[in-house]
């Protein structure tokens, strides 16, 4: 079962994607693409002619992939989450060098912003994952799914959680990442055709990481864990439509101000 | 591939550039892309990175400043690609034809493939192209599309063309 999900990431996160991108319309009044229109852009993009800028910066775009995709897939087989956490640190270290490995002046601000924005949400992340070994006694994902509810232990966490899920999923008001309109893409500048599409596709799994995270925090009821799932999709979209982005450094600051003050506080609550 | 023709013209990606227009046909392609008339429900995303788009949406006569970016956006878009003038003074130059600072279209730079008319066009205008342009699209092949006029010296390195000192490693500037 778990076996056929990890193949399945990409396609499961291209419909998260396809669905967000819909959503987003209806919330703009708007028709909105159909809702494989993520599959067809990557149809799209095998049929184009690729440009290459040198061979690591395209190579270092299908490692970024595959490991998200192991990330992934370590989550969905019930691994160690704290490996689970730096497996998706490390795909993102591959990310940035791809992004200094050329002399594009938008691929290296975005390459620092993406550093940036791992220095804000990356202690939160192994702080989540000491709280559930703090409640649940374990770092295996396993484990911890066959504990109870978290929310009413870890309410903080959860809410730093929600804090820092824009940047993961490059939203208003945390995109200064991505920001289409001053930087075109940031990372992803160079890259056209065929690499572009790995990184195209490793944005579904970026989906499934963080909606994975936030399914954890229901435990042992998956039905819980869906509308957990759902309500946040909701949430962040709305968010996404109604917010504008914030600088850079002004980001770094709001997540510290508050992510990692919630998160710490909760984590000394648990342990007292 | 046969089999993968058929997604091209389900997600169109536009460059939108602006090749010294007075503004009046970008603030229709915006509001083209826009939630009145949302060109997205096509599958179109105005991406603003030549790299990773297939449709160029030229609006302008092509000011003298304009003429080396339009050709260079132009030869960034990986083919299949189609290109879209929009506005008369982008097919002959409009109000502007004959001034002493601008070129009277952009087809002597570029081929153009579809040609909107209108001083300012319409979003439905825009639309129509764009829906046409994807025919267009799909017909194309994968060969290397070519500018008319290409800008500066160019030399042959390792039996390509190629700009002038380009292959040349940066050394450190003298002062
Ligand atoms: S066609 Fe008319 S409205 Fe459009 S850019 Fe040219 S001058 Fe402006």
């Amino acid at each position: 079962m778990s076996l056929v999900m990890i193949l399945l990431a990409p396609l499961l996160g291209g419909l998260v994607y396809g669905a967000e991108r819909v959503l987003r319309a209806r919330m703009q009044r708007r028709q909105g693409p159909p809702l494989l229109q993520p599959f067809y852009d990557m149809f799209k993009l095998m049929d184009k002619r690729t440009l290459i800028i040198h061979a690591p910066h395209a190579l270092l775009a299908v490692a970024h992939f595959l490991l998200l995709w192991l990330a992934v897939g370590a989550l969905f087989a019930g691994w160690n989450l704290l490996y689970i956490v730096f497996l998706h640190l490390f795909a993102l270290i591959v990310l940035v060098l791809a992004g200094y490995s050329v002399r594009s002046p938008y691929s290296q601000v975005g390459a620092n912003r993406e550093l940036a924005a791992l220095a804000a949400y990356e202690p939160i992340l192994v702080l989540l994952a000491v709280g559930f070994y703090l409640v649940a006694g374990s770092f295996d994902v396993s484990a911890i799914l066959a504990h109870g509810g978290y929310l009413a232990q870890m309410p903080l966490l959860f809410a730093a959680l929600l804090i820092i899920l824009p940047i993961k999923l490059k939203k208003s008001p945390f995109d200064t990442v991505e920001a289409h309109q001053e930087i075109v893409g940031g990372v992803e500048v160079e890259y056209s055709g065929l690499f572009y599409e790995f990184l195209y596709m490793a944005r579904f799994l970026e989906y499934l990481f963080v909606y994975g995270l936030v399914f954890l925090f229901a435990g042992a009821s998956p039905l819980w864990g869906l509308l957990l799932v759902l309500a946040v999709f909701l949430l962040v979209n709305l968010v996404d439509n109604a917010t504008a982005r914030v600088r850079t450094d002004q980001m770094v600051k709001i997540i510290y101000a508050t992510a990692f003050t919630m998160a710490t506080a909760n984590i000394i609550w648990i342990s007292l | 591939m046969k089999f993968f023709n058929a997604f091209r013209k389900k997600s169109p990606w536009i460059l939108h550039y602006n090749a010294g227009s007075c503004n009046g046909c970008d603030i229709e392609i915006l509001a083209a892309l826009g939630p009145r008339y949302d060109l997205e429900r096509f599958g179109v995303i105005n991406t603003g990175n030549p790299k990773q788009s297939d449709i160029f949406l030229v609006t302008g006569p092509v000011t003298y400043r304009s003429r080396e970016r339009l050709v260079e956006l132009y030869c960034q878009i990986p083919e299949p690609k189609v290109v879209i003038a929009v506005g008369s003074c982008t097919a002959a130059g409009g109000v502007f034809r004959g001034m002493y600072n601008v070129e009277d279209g952009i087809d002597r730079y570029i081929p153009v493939d579809v040609y909107v008319p209108g001083c300012a066009s319409s979003p439905q205008l825009i639309i129509d192209a764009v829906v046409e342009s994807l025919q267009i699209l799909e017909r194309k092949s994968k060969a290397i599309e070519t500018p008319f006029k290409l800008f500066g010296a160019v030399e042959t390195v390792a039996g390509k063309l190629s700009r002038l000192g380009m292959a040349k490693k940066v050394t450190d500037a003298e002062d």
